[in-house]
């Protein structure tokens, strides 16, 4: 079995394996027929003379005629009327340790029923989930997986959180949005892992809705946005600004590649950015790459180079700066920015140890940005 | 001493062949061949891209042919289309045997066909039906495509007409057929058929390709219906390849372009292509490439060359020729002029010039 064979049969699978969530969904629904796609009227866009739209939820502004789709690959114009095609139509679905996400300073340890569709506004050479976000929804595998079940499934699977993720919930807008509202009933909160390229008006309403957004803030410069990402830097700087105005959790994750954006300038000058924009409590992660999609001929960033990027957060200022994919490095454990002592200390995903009480350092009683209960 | 048409030019092949010779019009004269293979070279598109000419063995009938290039053949027919807007098959016989005549240098269509493909090989007819039935490659002009190849002694379970998805096939009017003892028409999403397993990437491209065009054809025909494009400014023959990826929608950035010259220099792509033929029965001149009423023209017309690029070149003229007639502004106006031909030209997988391109118009 080749990886996307493998894919396709874990994006369906994934249910079966997730403890617990497979007999719910077995019991209810069975896998779906790849042209049963949803036709749920998409919201963020302009009617247009001649039966052509524009779609105005990201900033490509896709105008597009009769019968097309925009570069997500999930939103189609059919007859001058614009639909999300995969509203409640679920590729991937599992049960992962909100420090997956990654999370390091919300609901430590927290279950996370983590959903995705197909499709992706962006595309970067280096995806890691390629076979879901760069593809149609045709053409994976994927259940019906409407709102009301994903609540009812993070419930039963004892989740106090919702994720958005593996692929690019923007283009799932509508399907994230209406699950988020309807979780929150229910007491759950929502998290989105996004590239943050997204306009300001969607954004605006979907943080009333979400209750933490991790940003993967691909690089710090215009030229590697546009060769390696087909994105707009500025627009993402505009999202992560957006979502710090609304207060609502964020942490940066920044894929640290060799010979792309490991220079130690550019690194210093985003984590600059980032202090004076939003201050030096947002943590930001510098994860190591691994070989993947069109860049197979990089080799894994050097554990080096992610402890330095990691020294240049810190010496700028930045209170909780992490290496990641790198499991059992010292830097993947929180350290109290006031004592330095170890107050979260884990392991890859699991936490061995956890030394904040009421939010604040059992040592020296700080107060540790994050949502902790 | 030369015409216009004469051509001198030397040529180094992969295995070092040197060709040396000059033409006119349908005559050639041999000055000098070394060493060459020239059947395996006609099989490698490489070679018909590069050079203004194909020297080719004709296994049919056991001499040398000469095609001057790059040539594109406009075939009129004033009644192929019936006032009702049906279409005339007997009049769209005649087209096909015409254009392939004048495209070939041969007068019967069965020596046409073997000029162009050899027997056994697996040929792909890529259509274009993502605008309906009202404005996709029609099926009657593939299968009176495919009609005339097994007429020529192509057996039909070597001919495969095809597109993306088998819906878009049967809603622009297709019947499905994946019998293997005719003339197969389906899509890339058939069961058992679908996208290779290993992502192609290459230039700006990673993309997946449908197996019909990496495993299943040995050799292919573009039959796309020419239409204006609100990003790429035309569609037509290369960019009909965009239907053999999985992702084309990644690829509509700056006017499409570099991605439509990139996708079809996909090497299972250009090697297999063989010949461009463009379907413009009815040309949608504005505001494509969706189907809108108002802005069709009746143009009844084929567009044959084995240069990919010009006859899309052509094809753009005759978009641009009825916008002016319509006083509508010229696609460079509107900031979407095919971009992508040049960018094509520049990487040699054709002529983007008009003024270059040896145009024949004929009617029947």
């Amino acid at each position: 079995m080749n990886r996307r064979q493998f894919l396709k049969t874990a994006s369906s699978a994934g249910i079966i394996a997730t403890s617990g969530i497979a007999p719910l969904l077995m019991d209810a629904y069975a896998f779906s027929n790849n042209a049963n796609l949803s036709k749920v009227e998409a919201r963020y866009y302009k009617k247009l003379p001649e039966r052509e739209i524009e779609c105005i939820l990201c900033p490509r502004f896709c105008k597009l005629g009769d019968k097309e789709r925009g570069y997500c690959g999930v939103r189609e114009n059919k007859g001058g009327t614009y639909y999300t095609l995969v509203y409640g139509k679920a590729c991937s679905v599992h049960v992962d340790p909100i420090e997956k996400k990654p999370f390091f300073h919300f609901l430590p340890q927290s279950r996370t029923l983590s959903i995705a569709s197909a499709g992706c506004n962006v595309n970067c050479k280096f995806c890691q989930n390629w076979e879901i976000s760069q593809v149609r929804p045709e053409q994976i595998h994927h259940i019906d997986f409407p709102p009301d079940i994903v609540v009812a499934s993070a419930l039963k699977n004892k989740c106090p959180i919702i994720a958005y993720t593996y692929s690019e919930p923007i283009v799932f807008y509508e399907y994230m949005y209406d699950t988020s509202i309807k979780a929150r009933k229910e007491g759950i909160k929502n998290v989105v892992v996004t590239a943050g390229h997204i306009n300001p008006e969607p954004l605006e309403d979907l943080t009333k809705v979400v209750d933490a957004i991790k940003v993967d803030l691909k690089a710090f410069t215009q030229d590697f946005y546009k060769n390696y990402v087909r994105g707009k830097l500025e627009s993402v700087l505009e999202a992560i600004k957006i979502i710090a105005k609304n207060k609502i959790w964020m942490e940066i994750v920044y894929l640290v590649i060799p010979t792309l954006n490991d220079n130690a300038e550019k690194i210093r000058e985003m984590c600059q950015w980032i202090l004076k924009e939003l201050g030096p409590d947002i943590p930001i992660h510098f994860s190591r790459f691994y070989p993947a999609y069109l860049l197979k001929n990089l080799p894994p960033t050097p554990i080096s180079t992610l402890e330095k990027a990691h020294s240049i957060a810190l010496e700028e200022g930045i209170h909780y700066a992490y290496v990641g994919n790198v499991p059992g490095h010292k830097s993947e454990s929180t350290y109290c920015h006031n004592c330095k002592k170890r107050i979260i200390n884990r392991i890859g995903y699991y936490i061995q140890e956890i030394n904040i009480k009421g939010g604040k350092c059992k040592f020296c009683k700080t107060p540790i940005p994050g949502i902790w209960t | 001493m030369f015409s216009p048409l004469q051509r001198k030019l030397s040529y180094t092949a992969w295995n070092k062949a040197i060709i040396y010779f000059n033409c006119s019009h349908q005559t050639f004269y041999l000055l000098f061949i070394f060493l060459i293979p020239v059947d395996k070279i006609s099989s490698d598109h490489t070679f018909l891209h590069r050079t203004p000419g194909l020297l080719t063995w004709n296994k049919h009938k056991s001499i040398f042919s000469y095609v001057i290039m790059p040539k594109v053949i406009v075939i009129k027919e004033k009644e192929v289309l019936f006032p009702d807007g049906s279409v005339n098959k007997k009049k769209l016989v005649e087209m096909y045997r015409l254009g392939f005549s004048i495209l070939t240098g041969q007068k019967k269509i069965k020596d046409s066909i073997y000029f162009l493909f050899n027997e056994g090989e697996k040929i792909g007819i890529k259509i274009n039906t993502i605008g309906g039935k009202k404005l996709s490659t029609r099926p009657e002009v593939s299968l009176c495509l495919a009609n005339e190849l097994t007429r020529s002694n192509i057996q039909g379970k070597n001919i495969l007409i095809w597109d993306r998805t088998n819906r878009e096939l049967k809603d622009a009017g297709y019947r499905l057929n994946m019998s293997r003892n005719d003339i197969q028409v389906y899509g890339t999403d058939t069961k058992g058929v679908g996208y290779n397993n290993s992502i192609v990437s290459h230039l700006n491209i990673g993309s997946l390709l449908s197996s019909i065009q990496s495993d299943i054809i040995d050799f292919s025909i573009s039959l796309a219906i020419l239409k204006d494009h609100g990003l790429a400014g035309v569609t037509a023959g290369i960019k009909n390849y965009f239907g053999a990826i999985h992702n084309p929608n990644k690829y509509h950035d700056s006017n499409c372009n570099p991605y439509i010259a990139e996708v079809f220099d996909i090497p299972s792509i250009r090697k297999k292509h063989r010949l461009s033929i463009l379907d413009c029965l009815m040309i949608q001149y504005n505001y494509g490439p969706s189907f809108h009423s108002r802005w069709i023209e009746k143009y009844e017309s084929l567009v044959f060359s084995m240069d990919p690029v010009a006859a899309d070149c052509i094809g753009w003229n005759i978009i641009e020729k009825i916008r002016a007639k319509k006083g509508l502004p010229s696609l460079s106006e509107e900031k979407r002029e095919p971009f992508y031909l040049k960018t094509a030209e520049k990487m040699g997988l054709g002529e983007a010039n008009i003024n270059n391109i040896e145009l024949l118009e004929e009617e029947v």
